[in-house]
């Protein structure tokens, strides 16, 4: 286990590497620089372009510079940006890189449950309408342009039905009246906090639970889904009383963006889930459960669905990368100010550094996503584990 | 409780297809005493496996039992439901299958699959005692239990075979199928196994019915044989009967296309023509166009299965070719 660690580590690093090389010389391959568009302006000197220049170090060689990055880089020094000059990138990305996070983990870890639980029952329970529509649903989700869904998504919650603000990750006019001392990355922080440690407390009850005869666990389950949301409650309402308003805001700007990347995901993992069902239940395997007498629940979930998902885990690795660069799309429709939206605008203003430092993290997350697959992989499947 | 632990009564199952039915098994009759071992012989798409999975009721959607009754311990269990069927697979009947390679879960190791039978049908054992069991199996069935947290990809082919005969063991049932369980199997694995479940059979005195295509099998491990030809048992007697004094001609052609290596060399007899198609099966007699002693009665009539000497059973208008 070690040495597998060991070897993907440098197998994570070498790709890295190569990765911070050819966006560096892509993104400095753009014609013109920062100092050009600061100095657009034609009342500026072309003197002053040149200082600009000489001071960002834009006048030395490419090389030069890539080799001077890489090195402040692995130093733990990702420069100053360049557009928000003279804020360091590594302050822009831990303030934006949680938005990040939380829009596609949650997005990701409903649809993934939303497709798996769903696509198993349709897969069991073949054939009438039921099916067919939710097929169809899902083919509908799955090839859906996504800019045009957002905007649908907007138009319907945020529009006509006005349940939900149309974007952005606050409400300005609120924030405006708001205490001194209230800073909202520290609220939205908090709010990660609290919901982490719900699902732990969850989880900790599920595997505590598992032990359990069949009535204990029923009551021992329920108990530990429904406790955890009871503190959560709690704590907004009377811990942090003061604030809650302001995470309240938050909250609701969140529902919308995560409910549009759920609903795109699931389209896919729930197809896939019922295609693998449906050929999972024709093993000889399946027989010989049914043979067995096992009940129709434990055949369809612990022998059809667990083995099901094999393909469609494989399918989350390869929609992880995929997902995370189209959350472009989705932050810059939502102006959701994420990591996605933040390389837009930096790329757009030539701003080198801040560029850089999110494409690299978008990077580190996607190679850190894919050994968590395969990882997980590895606890699914024991041909993998012992070969 | 009767001598009788198995008993089929004029079994017909059809396969519902867009061409129309299909008639996979038509009428069998026949029974299982207790602690006998039965063979079932026959070409494939006889309505061998059509069989086995009516015994457990394992059909699939289109398939229908049209009539007959299956008596398990005396018990029809042609009415019950999927559900109330559950009480009596494993525990009164179990099955080894034709593919035993890929009858194992790959994701659970052998032991949880064999215990998992266990829990549902004997919850009375605790765990120790399970595991007892489970090691008495292995023992039994020539595994080494210290290999029963395995999983199954780590299993060579005949242990696997030989996991899936315990697993089939596990809960003691009244009778065992097996469907061709040495088919996929090498000669010397499978003679090791066949030895094996013979002594198993022998010691644990169960019934059994041994399905296979391979009547050298079938001889090996039956106490009585039944030859199947077209969804129709046409033949059932004692071993020695069948192979030395066969009365039906697709017995006797069948017996004639294999060679013996302790009696006289004979010249091997191919049959000639093909087994029907199951959707429009021949009128009459359904071996009649490919028997050489067919007269107009076996192209109109159905022969009745019955007694012709004492436990042999055939259904022929010519029993023995005689005209």
């Amino acid at each position: 286990m070690w040495k597998f660690l060991g070897k993907r580590f440098l197998q994570m690093f070498i790709t890295l590497l190569m990765f911070q090389t050819v966006t560096y010389f892509l993104m400095d391959a753009q014609p013109g620089d920062i100092a050009d568009l600061l100095t657009l302006n034609p009342d500026i000197p072309p003197a002053e372009r040149e200082r600009i220049r000489v001071d960002l170090g834009l006048d030395r060689p490419p090389a030069e510079r890539f080799l001077k990055y890489i090195g402040n880089f692995y130093k733990g020094d990702l420069g100053v940006s360049f557009s928000q000059f003279p804020r360091p990138v590594t302050e822009i990305i831990l303030e934006r890189l949680p938005r990040t996070l939380v829009l596609f983990l949650s997005a990701s870890v409903i649809s993934f449950w939303a497709g798996y639980a769903s696509g198993k029952v349709l897969a069991w329970k073949r054939g009438g309408v039921i099916e067919y529509s939710s097929t169809l649903v899902g083919v509908i989700l799955y090839t859906v342009f996504t800019p045009w869904f957002a905007l649908m998504m907007i138009w319907l919650f945020a529009v006509y039905l006005d349940w939900l603000p149309p974007g952005k990750f606050l409400d300005p006019i609120l924030w405006l009246t708001a205490p001194e001392g209230i800073h909202a990355n520290d609220v939205f922080v908090r709010m990660i906090w609290s919901v982490m440690i719900a699902t732990g407390v969850m989880i900790l009850g599920l595997i505590g639970t598992q032990r359990l005869s069949s009535q204990l666990r029923k009551t021992g389950r329920w108990v530990s889904f429904v406790v955890p949301f009871i503190g959560v409650f709690l704590y907004w309402r009377f811990a942090s009383s003061g604030i809650s308003l302001y995470a309240w805001d938050i909250l609701q700007h969140l529902v919308l963006p995560v409910l549009t990347v759920t609903l795109i995901a699931y389209g896919g993992t729930m197809l896939l889930m019922r295609t693998s069902m449906l050929e999972t239940l024709r093993e000889d395997y399946i027989l010989t459960a049914r043979a067995k007498g096992m009940p129709e629940k434990i055949i369809r979930d612990k022998h059809a669905a667990r083995n099901a998902l094999l393909p469609v885990w494989t399918g989350l690795v390869f929609s992880i990368g995929s997902s995370l660069s189209g959350g472009i799309i989705t932050e810059t429709i939502f102006s959701w100010p994420g990591l996605g939206l933040t390389l837009l605008n930096a790329a757009q203003v030539e701003d080198i550094p801040l560029a850089m430092g999110a494409l690299t993290v978008t990077g580190v997350m996607t190679l850190l996503s894919h050994l968590v697959a395969d990882i997980g992989y590895a606890f699914l499947d024991p041909r993998i584990r012992f070969s | 409780m009767t001598e009788n632990v198995l008993e089929v009564n004029d079994l017909t199952m059809h396969y519902m297809t867009r061409k129309g039915p299909v008639f996979a098994v038509d009428g069998v009759t026949f029974h299982v005493k207790r602690g006998e071992a039965i063979g079932l012989v026959g070409e494939s798409g006889c309505g061998k496996t059509s069989i086995a999975i009516s015994l457990l009721k394992l059909l699939p959607n289109n398939a229908k039992i049209l009539n007959g009754e299956i008596k398990i311990n005396d018990v029809d269990t042609v009415p019950l439901s999927d559900k109330e069927m559950n009480k009596y697979r494993w525990k009164n009947i179990s099955m080894v299958f034709q593919a035993a390679m890929n009858s194992m879960n790959p994701v659970y190791s052998v032991e949880e699959q064999i215990a998992e039978a266990m829990r549902e049908h004997m919850p009375h054992l605790s765990d120790q005692e399970m595991s007892e069991k489970i090691d008495y199996l292995f023992n039994l069935v020539g595994l080494d239990p210290a290999l029963k947290t395995q999983y199954p990809h780590q299993y060579s082919g005949g242990m696997r075979q030989r996991a899936v005969i315990a697993m089939a063991l596990s809960c003691d049932p009244d009778i065992i199928i097996a469907d061709e369980p040495t088919t996929a199997l090498d000669v010397i694995v499978q003679d090791a196994i066949l030895k094996r479940i013979r002594e198993i059979q022998e010691e644990l005195n169960m019934a059994m019915i041994y399905i296979s295509h391979d009547i050298a099998v079938i001889a090996e491990v039956s106490q009585r044989v039944g030859v199947m030809y077209a969804g129709k048992l046409v033949e059932m007697s004692s071993t020695e009967d069948i192979f030395h004094h066969p009365i039906h001609p697709y017995t006797m052609a069948l017996m004639s296309s294999f060679p013996s290596i302790v009696g006289e060399k004979t010249e091997l007899v191919t049959l000639a023509g093909e087994p029907p198609d199951l959707l429009n099966p021949p009128a009459g007699c359904r071996f009649h166009p490919r028997c050489p002693y067919a007269t107009e009665i076996c192209r109109e009539q159905e022969p009745d299965f019955k007694e012709h000497a004492v436990g042999h059973y055939a259904a022929c208008w010519h029993p023995g070719g005689v005209k």
